[in-house]
């Protein structure tokens, strides 16, 4: 009897799913049971036990010795659709590795390649999965890792302080160095001159952007009519691409959000980007007792171990038109995809990225959660459609930064070592000439409650920033021709000037003090009138300014209760200055290494973020 | 839409060339209002002076008039006030000529627009005089416009703007901050109003949202956010300011009570002195009168209310500036209402006109009231003027009705150009308290480096032994009106000669109001 008879027979799946699950095998090529198992037809508790049942065991594989003369003629991709593997020669026959035993294709694909008879061996999906991309996964994940550093060595963070840069900054420093020798005070004097200008510049163009983001507040990019509009039928394929590393105890949050998802299941490409050496995960998802909607990659071991090499190796099997990342604790509105498909279809063809807003779910949970969100209501809300409004790059969110397949692929698609991968892609686009869009949808996800992870993330963050803009400053001008000088000024602004702001905040803080309690009089010298009444102006607007524009992203967001917590912003912005420093002192000494941030420590439920 | 932008921004071009031509003009006629030329002093301060400059450039109020003011010195230091103000008058009437046809989208209310602003005295008033008017004008038209927003499309954008608005309007004339105590219960009703209830009577909302514990929470909540959204800016931007001012000045209000710090200490006190002392009794202004009298200068008002007839809280915000201008005239009982407060009305009823005159069906009924009103308003504007109590007001219209030379600062004038003419290394020691009018006709860099001004830290040295620091005083004579705010009076001679008998001054030139001493060596 064939495994699909025996799972209707079984009662696993109905006749009507069987036919589904053929029908989807015939358009993309999948096994039956790779379609079941991963398209929520049946869990895989239920499998094994309709085997079982039958008398098949599942056996371990990942210790069975391989021949690379039999594994060379099997391509990665056509083992992964059929979820089975030939590994060696043994006896006169091919001992293969398959979760469906009655996979009439594949075995005839043996017999016809290796002109012999298959020796069957049952196993997991998932085991197979694992062994298939461990062995003959090398190509892609060198591929995933060294593709844009060959096609586009420039863009790559590969190399993190051009020969040029090193130049610029130690002749720099050399030439502070000796105007503080031969005239302390004017060149004192000059640094602050620089410094009040530039702070008085970004407070001002701030307000601006927020201003303008706040001004298209009602306007809707894609409205209810449009979502009524969109033809079931003509709905693309949509890859998700979910890079978890050690996140066992969200998996299960993961799915159920997906799950609610309101776009049609055989439509969605879901993957799972786990790494190899994360049993934790990979063994949470075995353990699920439900059927689930995503196919799990297993990404081989290589350095540097990042979400972007993960996603560049995932992007090897998407097949979706469209292609977006969510995080393992994402709670995206279920109408995104929709929404991101309608504006696509309204957009014209060089908008290439749609980025949904980001905010959290557990925003009340401590003071670290409140300002977090805070911070992500400004930046999300106001700042992004602010830029989009003045046609600025608009460094992109970490996740829900919906692609165009084809169009993330011609860029080169992540930068593996880049850490804050999302932005250095948003600017490379920028710098092509292709648009970013912002949507009115809302990705909820898990806002860091503790203060040590906050500054890890942080941190990251935070030198990502620094590699981006040292990337993309190799050529000034170049890239001032390609984004124009609205566009370099707002590279400067936001990518350059936020690592510099939270690295310099501290120290004009503790002048300030100082100034104040020891009523240092001697300061007065290094601040000539006008330039102490600019620094008195910068911090007294613009403190209140940006604590104000905090407070009108919230209040735009009906969280009144965290209104008064924007006056805490000052203490907020030490934490980030830590954190730059932090991140400074690993830009120097290790450039590549992923601060991984943990998820799953907040204790506030995550409802569905279901929209009426 | 696009063309008649265009030619808006023609009109306004006009418009401005129009106020310069006339500003000028009555500048040359010697027409200059005491707070350009308070405005004009401090800029020289800033620009020429050598001393504690960042106090003056500080705490000088109202600061943003003297900001734009300040702009405008390269082009010309006397002028630039005037300059000032006529651009910002310009402005006020592209802000609200732009949205007038965006709403009201009909050329006849841009010839109203036009008419007023051509011909209204007030108006003339405010661009002409180089004060602080025009630019109030503009905040206020932006905060009220932007809240009429913010009520029918309940977006943070036009809340925040209109808090924006708030601010720059208190930095523009302090006692804005009042107009904030009637908005409290306003806020109260605009949240009562936007909670989700069937029922409709406010009252009956009320009683609901208080009596329901979620509702109740819900709507201490979005009152108390829209209170911060709306009045924390200009609360903090004003604690900020009087702590600059405590570091600076050490007095948390030398902005608004230093005649170094404003004009305003000065000229409230002059007006009112020089009413108490004319011959001519004046109706004194009695509470109730002072809004009947609002609704005479702009009979528009009416047409406004009558607008917003069904709309509770846009008639109570309407209401707000009479509310404002009684409690002024309670809280400054001897200090009468000057033009600016009067004009809010004319631009509040403009901003009501172009905001809902489409909601009417009978068009050329409602245009025929506004033409008469309109028309009569220009005259009650004139009459205003005229019969103001306050010296200023009375001098423009008259100066620029009669184009006569306006002889009100010849005695300033006089003296300033003798001390001009003085050699450049002489050093006057001149108190600004008073004497800023004549500083501020010093006419190039050597002659203001003449004076020695109490910004400078010498200037308390002066005072004590003039000889050393000094080669001529300028003391306010007896018949200077506000000889009592300044310590070189008549007075100081007695003293100064008791301390330091060997010092010995003689009086070199002399007007009405000023006595120019030289200190004599021996």
């Amino acid at each position: 009897m064939s495994i699909p008879e025996l799972l209707v027979n079984d009662g696993f799946i109905s006749r009507q799913d069987r036919e589904k699950i053929n029908d989807l095998s015939a358009r993309t090529g999948q096994s039956f049971i790779k379609i079941a198992l991963n398209f929520g037809y049946i869990s895989r508790k239920n499998y094994e036990r309709s085997l079982s049942n039958l008398g098949y065991t599942f056996r371990e594989i990942r210790n069975q010795a391989v021949d690379a003369d039999i594994l060379g003629k099997v391509d990665l991709k056509f083992a992964d659709q059929h979820i089975a593997l030939p590994l060696r020669k043994e006896n006169g026959r091919i001992i293969t590795v398959m979760a469906d035993p009655s996979n009439q294709l594949f075995i005839d694909f043996i017999r016809f390649t290796y002109d012999c008879e298959p020796e069957i061996i049952l196993a997991s999906d998932l085991d197979i999965t694992w062994l298939s991309h461990k062995i003959l996964g090398d190509n892609y994940v060198k591929s995933s890792v060294y593709e844009l550093l060959n096609r586009d060595p420039n863009s790559s963070a590969f190399i993190t302080f051009s020969t040029g840069q090193l130049a610029f900054l130690f002749l720099l420093l050399a030439l502070v160095t000796i105007g503080l020798v031969v005239n302390f005070k004017t060149t004192s004097i000059l640094i602050n001159l620089i410094i009040s200008f530039f702070f008085l510049i970004a407070i001002m163009f701030k307000l601006f952007l927020a201003l303008m983001g706040s001004r298209f507040e009602l306007h809707q990019a894609v409205t209810r009519e449009d979502l009524h509009q969109i033809v079931e039928d003509e709905l693309p394929v949509y890859t998700i691409l979910l890079p978890v590393y050690k996140e066992d105890k969200l998996i299960k949050k993961l799915i159920w959000n997906l799950q609610a998802l309101d776009y049609p299941r055989e439509k969605l490409d879901v993957k799972l980007l786990i790494e190899e050496d994360d049993d934790k995960t990979l063994n949470a998802v075995r353990n699920l007792d439900f059927p689930a909607i995503f196919e799990v990659i297993v990404v081989p071991y290589h350095m540097p171990k990042t979400k972007p090499k993960a996603c560049n190796y995932g992007l090897h099997f998407s097949r979706g038109k469209y292609l977006t990342i969510y995080d393992a604790e994402d709670i995206p509105d279920t109408d995104q995809l929709r929404k991101v498909v309608s504006m696509f279809s309204k957009l014209p063809s060089n908008y290439i990225c749609v980025q949904s807003a980001l905010n959290y779910f557990n925003r009340n949970e401590n003071f670290l959660t409140r300002m977090f969100t805070l911070e992500y209501s400004y930046w999300f809300d106001y700042m992004l459609p602010g830029l989009d409004t003045l046609d600025i790059p608009i460094p992109l969110g970490g996740t829900s930064n919906h692609f165009k397949l084809e169009n993330l692929v011609e860029l080169g698609a992540w930068d593996p070592f880049n850490v804050t991968e999302d932005a250095d892609l948003g600017l490379r686009a920028y710098a092509k000439g292709y648009k970013i869009a912002v949507i009115n949808s809302t990705t909820y996800e898990e806002a860091n409650n503790e203060p040590f992870n906050w500054i890890r993330q942080r941190s990251r963050w935070i030198k990502g920033y620094m590699q981006t803009y040292l990337v993309h400053m190799r050529n000034p001008i170049a890239l001032l021709r390609r984004l124009g000088w609205r566009g370099f000024l707002g590279f400067n602004f936001f990518i350059g000037a936020t690592p510099l702001t939270f690295l310099v905040y501290p120290f004009l803080l503790a002048i300030f003090i100082s100034y104040l309690v020891f009523d240092l009089s001697t300061i007065r010298t290094l601040f000539p009138d006008w330039i102490l009444f600019m620094s008195i102006f910068n911090l007294m607007v613009g403190n209140i300014l940006m604590i104000y524009i905090n407070m009108m992203a919230v209040f735009k967001r009906r969280f009144y209760e965290l209104i008064l917590f924007s006056i805490a912003n000052p203490v907020y912005w030490l934490m980030h200055s830590i954190a730059a420093f932090k991140g400074l002192y690993q830009l120097i000494v290790k450039p590549f290494y992923w601060e991984k941030t943990e998820h799953g420590l907040s204790k506030v439920n995550s409802p569905t973020n279901i929209v009426k | 839409m696009r063309n008649q932008s265009r030619y808006l921004l023609l009109i306004t071009i006009l418009l401005a060339v129009y106020y310069l031509v006339l500003g000028i003009y009555l500048h040359q006629l010697g027409y200059v209002s005491q707070e350009a030329m308070f405005y004009i002093e401090k800029t020289k301060i800033v620009i020429d002076g050598v001393g504690n400059r960042l106090k003056v450039m500080g705490l000088t109020a109202p600061i943003l008039p003297f900001y734009a003011s300040f702009l405008f010195s390269a082009i010309s230091a006397s002028l630039a006030p005037v300059i000032a103000s006529s651009l910002t008058m310009a402005v006020l009437f592209f802000l609200i000529g732009s949205a007038l046809l965006k709403r009201a989208k009909d050329d006849f209310y841009l010839i109203i627009l036009l008419l007023i602003f051509a011909l209204h005295p007030g108006i003339l008033y405010a661009a002409c005089s180089g004060k602080s008017i025009a630019l109030v004008l503009v905040f206020f038209f932006m905060f009220f416009f932007n809240l009429l927003k913010f009520y029918s499309s309940n977006t943070t954008f036009h809340v925040s703007i209109a808090s924006i608005s708030l601010v720059l309007l208190i930095f523009c004339d302090y006692k804005f901050i009042w107009l904030t105590l009637f908005f409290i219960p306003l806020v109260l009703s605009i949240t009562v109003k936007s909670l989700n209830l069937g029922e409709q009577e406010s009252i009956f909302r009320l009683f609901i949202s208080f009596n329901n514990p979620s509702l109740r929470r819900k709507l201490i909540n979005k009152t108390f956010a829209l209170y911060i959204i709306l009045f924390v800016l200009p609360l903090a931007c004003i604690v900020c300011y009087k702590l600059l001012n405590l570091t600076h000045a050490q007095d948390f209000n030398y902005f608004n009570e230093s005649p170094y710090a404003t004009w305003r200490v000065l000229a409230d006190k002059l007006t009112f002195d020089q009413l108490s002392t004319s011959t001519v009794y004046r109706i004194p202004e009695t509470s109730i009168l002072i809004s009947a009298k609002a609704l005479l200068f702009c009979p528009l008002m009416l047409v406004a209310i009558f607008l917003f007839r069904n709309s509770t809280y846009q008639i109570l915000t309407l209401l707000t500036p009479f509310a404002f201008i009684e409690f002024l005239h309670i809280k400054y009982e001897k200090v009468f209402l000057v033009q600016e407060y009067y004009m809010m009305f004319v631009v509040l009823a403009l901003l009501c006109i172009l905001y809902r005159s489409q909601i009417i069906r009978r068009q050329a009924v409602l245009k025929t009231v506004v033409l008469v009103l309109t028309l009569f308003q220009l005259y009650t504007g004139y009459i205003f003027m005229k019969t103001s109590s306050i010296a200023e007001e009375q001098n423009f219209i008259t100066v620029l009705l009669n184009r006569q030379p306006d002889p009100s600062q010849d005695d300033n004038r006089e003296m300033a150009d003798f001390i001009n003419k003085l050699p450049n290394n002489s050093h006057v020691l001149v108190d600004d308290a008073i004497a800023f009018p004549i500083v501020s006709l010093s006419k190039d860099k050597e002659d203001f480096r003449k004076y020695t001004l109490p910004y400078q830290n010498a200037f308390l040295s002066a005072i004590e032994a003039p000889d050393k620091y000094d080669d001529y005083i300028l003391l306010a004579s007896e018949k200077n009106e506000v000889t009592g705010f300044t310590q070189l009076n008549n007075r100081y001679i007695p003293v100064i000669r008791k301390a330091n008998s060997a010092l010995k001054l003689r009086p070199v030139y002399e007007t009405d109001d000023w006595v120019l001493y030289k200190i004599m060596s021996d």
